[in-house]
């Protein structure tokens, strides 16, 4: 396959997209957006310092815009670019799935780098969880790359027109209608405190301890995956790991959690890690940088009392 | 009508060994229905008890995959039949090679109309097969699905977005990956092991299936563990609370993280 030297961006309606552009730029001189969804994103995206921007359309009423995975890919395969960046959320997903199926190219998830090598690209990505790196070259057409998305920094670049692209999008799922949650949604990403809670934890009752040390401490409250889907004490969007949030706070504490890969992986970014269990032997103290071996029941109130402003 | 469940047979990487230069042995690691797919199978069930639908169980794989043990595991969850790619070629296929061979058998049992599967494999960890397939099979995918049911002519489904829940119908087919608490999965009991001795499995040959040729490949140029297990390791004994809250405060706002 011929390839240019562009990268491209996938956007799936979501307008934060200066962490895909300043990827892209890192790659090459011209970025090229498609964006599936409304034409607010479009317009947004057209602000955000990509060169071009091809927009599929004003979705009709209802149309999910997973629905222009079909479209996005053959825009993609006619520019033929040499790496296509998209978001690893849900949506982003199922774009860089209908990409690397019609141009039968792997989509590499984990990336931590990516950057020329020569006239080839070389992508050096965390696989099997986390467990291990691996750099590879990418030969034979184009790199397709999922990044988390989201907003780093404000845009920079003067608005460039957004020219519309012919779509036909699937029409075999049609919305019918959103419940919003109760509650605001928790932010845990732009936390810069995390004190998280596992199966340590004994009753639901005994979360005071653990909420009591994210007042003391100024922190959000986040758990694994036990609490929040085994027994629900907490709710889904606190969870932590590959089920859940990756986040990368300045300071993590992870209270009665044993270390299981699952979770770790989504705080592998932490800057300081702090672990408390009463198993020595639990695989979360060879992956903090403090750990008490300790009953949490008797450490977390010690803790949130050495907090306390002294009188 | 036909619904497939697309799981994975496969070990958890907790259990792999790693080497010095970032090599991962799993030859050590037990393999089982991979973690987040039995809501998958729950799903499938319960739908299709609604439907009539039959319910057929695709893995596709090394030829580690077939063995007595992996398919008990995965017809005792409650699957009518299984087909089975068990092929050393795909040894560490990537994701778009995986989801084309899926497509491939997918095609091949014809008259499917949902095909569903968890948000992730436990060993690759990446989410994305399932969406490569829908765009195989060129048919709409959806993430973070957290519940299924039949409606005259289709599916009612319900989706986890940021904002909260959302409601869908679908009229035709899809790839629908589930969240990992959509329903409660059963344990599967005596009676379903012994059953699943006597349902029918298919191993079909990767040279029958029509799987389109990779076009992009992945040269590996180096490997190596993950800096981010180089933590400092301070481990301060609890048996005295006060006095080790008092040292890890200090030692946090020595590290300037309080």
């Amino acid at each position: 396959m011929n390839v240019s030297s562009q990268t491209w961006i996938v956007v799936a309606d979501d307008p934060a997209v200066t962490a895909l552009v300043v990827a892209a730029r890192a790659l090459s001189a011209e970025v090229t957006a498609v964006v599936a969804g409304r034409r607010a994103t479009a317009e947004s995206v057209a602000a955000a310092g990509v060169d071009r921007v091809l927009w599929l359309g004003e979705p009709a009423e209802g149309t999910p815009v997973e629905a222009y995975a079909p479209d996005v890919a053959r825009t993609v395969a006619d520019g033929a670019p040499r790496a296509v960046l998209g978001s690893s959320d849900g949506a982003g997903r199922v774009m860089l799935g209908a990409i690397a199926a019609l141009l039968q190219a792997p989509v590499l998830s984990g990336v931590i780098a990516v950057e020329h090598d020569g006239d080839q690209i070389g992508v050096t990505r965390s696989v099997f969880g986390g467990v291990a790196e691996r750099r590879d070259l990418v030969t034979g057409g184009p790199a397709i790359i999922a990044l988390a998305g989201g907003d780093v920094g404000d845009p920079s670049g003067a608005a460039v027109p957004v020219e519309e692209v012919t779509a036909n999008p699937l029409t075999t799922g049609r919305l019918t209608g959103v419940r919003k949650k109760e509650k605001a949604p928790v932010n845990l990403g732009a936390a810069r405190t995390v004190v998280a809670v596992g199966r340590g934890l004994k009753a639901k009752a005994d979360l005071a301890l653990i909420t009591g040390l994210a007042d003391a401490i100024g922190g959000e409250l986040a758990c694994s995956r036990p609490l929040a889907e085994g027994v629900d004490w907490i709710p889904k969007e606190r969870n932590v790991g590959i089920s859940g949030q990756q986040i990368a706070p300045e300071l993590y504490v992870a209270i009665g959690i044993s270390g299981q890969l699952q979770h770790m992986v989504g705080v592998r970014d932490a800057g300081v890690i702090v672990a408390v269990n009463s198993d020595k032997a639990a695989l979360i103290f060879k992956q903090c940088d403090y750990g008490i071996v300790g009953d949490l029941y008797t450490v977390v109130p010690a803790l949130t009392a050495a907090l306390a402003p002294k009188p | 009508m036909t619904i497939v469940v697309a799981y994975k047979w496969a070990p958890n990487p907790q259990d792999a060994a790693v080497g010095s230069d970032g090599s991962v042995d799993f030859s050590r690691a037990k393999s089982a229905i991979s973690e987040y797919d039995p809501v998958a199978f729950e799903l499938a069930r319960q739908v299709a008890d609604a439907t009539g639908a039959e319910v057929v169980g695709v893995t596709v794989g090394d030829a580690s995959i077939d063995t007595s043990l992996a398919r008990k595991a995965a017809l005792s969850r409650g699957l009518d039949r299984l087909v089975i790619v068990a092929d050393d070629r795909l040894a560490g296929a990537d994701s778009t090679r995986l989801a084309a061979v899926l497509a491939a058998v997918v095609r091949g049992i014809g008259d499917v109309d949902l095909v569903l599967a968890g948000e992730s494999s436990v060993d690759v960890t990446e989410g994305q097969v399932a969406m490569t397939l829908a765009g195989q099979l060129g048919w709409l995918g959806l993430n973070a699905v957290s519940s299924v049911s039949a409606t005259d002519g289709g599916y009612a489904i319900e989706r986890d977005v940021p904002s909260g829940t959302a409601s869908m119908v679908l009229t035709g087919p899809a790839v629908l990956a589930a969240t990992t608490d959509a329903v409660l999965s059963r344990v599967p009991g005596m009676k379903d092991i012994l059953g699943a001795a006597k349902k029918p499995v298919e191993v079909l040959s990767l040279d029958m299936l029509d799987v389109s040729s990779a076009q992009v490949t992945l040269t590996a140029v180096s490997a190596s563990r993950p800096a981010a297990g180089n933590r400092q390791r301070v481990i301060i004994d609890g048996s005295d609370p006060t006095a080790a809250a008092a040292e890890l405060v200090g030692a946090l706002r020595a590290a300037k993280v309080l």
